[in-house]
């Protein structure tokens, strides 16, 4: 039986508060490790949801507990694992933001920016699509290859 | 029920935090006051032991990007020590190693201060 048929794509509701991150992290690392991963990997994917949800989190929705999110995760093949994070917050493309540059935030006290750093670094393949008249949701979609 | 604490102890004149648990955006406003109270009370050498902190997200790598040009104007240092390797892989992806003096060991750190 091939994973695709054992693993399904399960969801986690989530709300604008960062008490919820504990959770999104287990949530992440349980159906990580059950595809398959190192453990070296399971820890580089929750890290990367983390900081996508840190992010939506405190921009996006502004600590806003009674707005909710979705992070849904499902195979694509045997091999793959793709995590999207689904909002309703003002649309905004993590890929832009620039590569920070170390000596140049510590100048400036600067304490954000990283984590999209790590989501590229740590993840194999990162989109966005942000909502629009046939997906009524912005859409961050994760791609982590088991090899 | 806190899934992050921190402990401190004066050694001569640094302030050592120990960390335990899971550092991340719900847990990193506690260690950024904690850091702002010591450096207000006119500490300035600050090491920080990771030995028991399990987790880290870029959230708490933030903090000691907010105090360490302050500390280090005033002829301190922020140190960081004795981190798991889990932990470590973090501040490596961001090029922290290169910004900051990581040791293995607090005595190590400790000694660079006295050195």
């Amino acid at each position: 039986m091939s994973k695709t048929d054992s693993f399904t794509q399960e969801r986690l509701t989530a709300s604008g508060d960062t008490t919820e991150l504990e959770r999104i992290r287990q949530f992440v690392q349980d159906k990580a490790r059950e595809f398959g991963f190192s453990e070296q990997n399971i820890h580089k994917i929750a890290l990367a949801v983390d900081e996508a949800c840190s992010n939506l989190i405190r921009h996006a929705y502004q600590l806003d507990d009674s707005k909710e999110f979705f992070v849904d995760i499902s195979p694509d093949n045997d091999d793959t694992l793709v995590i999207e994070i689904l909002d309703n917050g003002t649309a905004f493309d993590p890929l832009t933001v620039p590569v920070p540059d170390l000596n140049q935030y510590a100048a400036q006290h600067r304490k954000g920016g990283f984590g999209v750093h790590i989501i590229r670094m740590v993840m194999d393949a990162v989109e966005y699509f942000p909502a629009d008249p046939s997906h009524q949701m912005n859409r961050l979609k994760l791609v982590k290859r088991l090899l | 029920m806190s899934k992050f604490s921190i402990e401190q102890k004066t050694n001569g004149s640094t302030e050592v935090f120990y960390l335990k648990g899971f550092l991340d955006a719900h847990t990193a406003p506690e260690l950024e006051s904690a850091i702002a109270t010591a450096i207000e009370a006119g500490q300035h050498r600050l090491v920080v032991n990771f030995n028991d902190l399990e987790y880290i997200s870029s959230a708490g790598l933030g903090v000691f990007m907010v105090f360490i040009e302050e500390v280090r104007a005033t002829g301190g240092d922020i140190k960081l020590t004795a981190m798991k390797q889990k932990v470590f892989t973090v501040f490596d992806l961001l090029g922290f190693p290169m910004l900051f003096d990581i040791t293995e060991k607090e005595e190590e750190a400790l000694a660079k201060f006295s050195a």
